[in-house]
């Protein structure tokens, strides 16, 4: 018999012990827990026990392994009962054979009392009165205990305990089951993003993949507190991933260091169940809508602007609109402004992300079933949220999605690994930073030719049509939207600097 | 003339100095109603970047508007 079960009918005890006889052993101790009418003083009629199995198993085979070696019997075994229970019923048994009787009797007490410690278990009571309550299990109830002696030698933690989401009716043992056999891609760990992954990470998601292609910045702190002021210039998706993983060690994260582009987003859609878009441009929104359409993933998007923000939740559904239904007209960067630009307080993009987060849940747990296609606008300032019902848009071509990205064969972005290598390309470098960006540059890298973005989308300057230009900004987003629109005017010979002038080295 | 509630939003709001206000009106549809606030509002923005909803549904920029309608102008938002 496997060292640690679940049955959802009767125990046979007499089955189990047979199923332990060993000719080393000279003995044989049991425990049988047993279902009692009464709990702190209340007359209780029966019980019913649920157990989040997947892990369960996995930590109660663990703990019939570490009996077995810290006790040196010959086998061990546990089976629990999951259900409906009455008084006087078999709950739980635990049985052990060795040579001798007190390594008998000690390995069954620590099997026990480790199981009623550690493996999530419920417990829920039906009183005489009619009232019922969940029961904590011990595991719940106590302060975490550290130092058990692990099989593997390692100190172990108490298990995440998931017991105020599974109590809810809508979630419960099997609905936790689903969250943890589920993966979800987040794109961008910035002020979205973080919320995004501390919620689904502590709501016990299986798989989580970050991606971001950025470093963590002083300006970011403020709205991203998920990382300190030691984590500076260390990339991001590496220092989440640290962090949620000391959050929650159930959850697998997975950490990709490269910012959404055309030839990486389709493979990352693909291995994921669910998308959680978080960057702060529209390149990457669209790429990432392009991506979960012809995937036919769901996806939550957000975005936020000063003390606004806007949800929309895609499903690949025949009728419902995806982002470019909304907007037919891909955006410009630049335009509208993003955090950087516009600036942003803290918890505007937390009550986003947050909003994103159980959005994604909702999806997991297959509680949209009523959800009608919409785009969310919260105002934080006037503390004010509108549901504004959408519809597909029947020009939008969802089996050909972004058909008006640039087919260009020459590549977009040049990589340089200093600004002198650019400068000797050939190419005519263009600062298209704010001027107040370009302030604080050292003497010795200034990009002499400045047109800064926000004049050329206002139509306050224009680009040059001659000439072969190289388009630089501070992190190569911005550099990379203005790029593409002019290679879609057929300027052939623009391209944008990967990664902007935070990419250089020196 | 009709009465319309116009709620603003993102660069919108920034650039009318107010969320919200309602306005006495000739424009006969979403588009007019736009171009008459672009111009003393200075919105800056083509009417092709922005999408319109009335009464708390997307709408055509061609739709009629009547009293009492509440409309929103919604530009697209980037941050994150």
């Amino acid at each position: 018999m496997s060292p640690f079960a679940f049955a959802s009918a009767s125990l046979e005890p007499d089955r189990y012990r047979e199923s332990l006889a060993d000719p080393s052993a000279g003995g044989y101790a049991s425990f049988e827990g047993w279902v009692r009418d009464h709990n702190e003083g209340r007359t209780v009629q029966r019980l019913e026990y649920e157990a989040f199995e997947a892990l369960a198993i996995r930590e109660g085979e663990r703990i019939v392994a570490e009996a077995v070696a810290r006790f040196g019997v010959a086998r061990a075994a546990c089976v629990h009962r999951v259900g409906s229970l009455g008084i006087g019923e078999l709950a739980v048994w635990v049985g052990v054979s060795a040579a001798h009787r007190g390594e008998a009797f000690a390995a069954c007490r620590y099997i026990i009392d480790e199981v009623k410690h550690r493996v999530p278990i419920w417990k829920k009571e039906h009183y005489a009165d009619g009232d019922s309550g969940w029961v904590n299990c011990e595991r719940c109830a106590t302060a975490p205990h550290h130092g058990h002696a692990h099989a593997d030698g390692s100190a172990a933690l108490p298990a995440h305990d998931y017991s105020r989401q599974i109590a809810l009716p809508e979630v419960g043992a099997a609905g936790q089951a689903r969250l943890a056999a589920a993966s979800v891609l987040v794109v961008g760990a910035g002020g979205l993003g973080v919320p995004v992954l501390q919620y689904l990470a502590a709501a016990g998601i299986g798989r989580l993949g970050i991606v971001d292609g950025d470093v963590v910045e002083a300006s970011n702190l403020h709205r991203q507190p998920l990382y300190g002021p030691a984590d500076l210039g260390r990339p991001k998706a590496a220092v989440a991933a640290g962090r949620l993983r000391a959050l929650n060690p159930d959850v697998r994260i997975e950490v990709h260091e490269v910012h959404a582009a055309p030839d990486n987003i389709d493979a990352l859609v693909e291995h994921h169940d669910l998308v959680v878009e978080c960057t702060d441009n529209f390149r990457a929104k669209f790429l990432v809508n392009d991506a979960v359409l012809r995937a036919r993933k769901p996806a939550v998007f957000a975005s936020v602007h000063q003390y606004e923000g806007q949800l929309q939740v895609y499903r690949p559904l025949p009728h419902w609109p995806c982002l470019r239904c909304l907007w037919p007209e891909a955006p410009r960067d630049g335009l509208v402004g993003n955090c950087a630009e516009a600036g942003v307080l803290g918890p505007v993009p937390a009550t986003l992300g947050a909003m994103q987060a159980m959005q994604a849940l909702k999806r997991l747990l297959g509680l949209d079933a009523g959800d009608t296609p919409s785009l969310v606008m919260v105002d934080l300032l006037g503390l004010e949220t509108r549901r504004l019902a959408a519809r597909r848009n029947p020009d939008c071509d969802h089996d050909n999605p972004g058909h008006d990205r640039p087919t260009s064969e020459q590549p977009l972005e040049l990589e340089f690994e200093t600004l002198a290598d650019a400068f000797e390309s050939g190419l005519e470098l263009v600062d298209i930073r704010e001027s107040w960006e370009r302030a604080h540059d050292p003497p010795g890298l200034q990009i002499p030719t400045h047109l800064p973005l926000g004049e050329l989308v206002h139509g306050r300057a224009e680009f040059p049509a001659d000439g072969r230009y190289l388009i630089i900004c501070a992190h190569g987003v911005r550099s990379l939207s203005l790029t593409e629109h002019l290679r879609s005017r057929g300027q052939a010979e623009v391209y944008s600097l990967r990664g902007g002038l935070a990419a250089l080295r020196g | 003339m009709n009465e319309i509630e116009i709620q603003y939003f993102a660069v919108l709001r920034e650039r009318a100095g107010t969320s919200r206000e309602i306005v006495q009106t000739a424009a006969e549809t979403a588009a007019e109603l736009y171009d008459e606030l672009a111009a003393r509002h200075d919105f800056g923005l083509p009417q092709s970047m922005l999408r319109v909803a009335v009464n708390d549904e997307f709408a055509e920029w061609s739709r009629p508007l009547k009293a009492g309608d509440r409309v929103v102008f919604i530009p697209p938002v980037a941050g994150g």
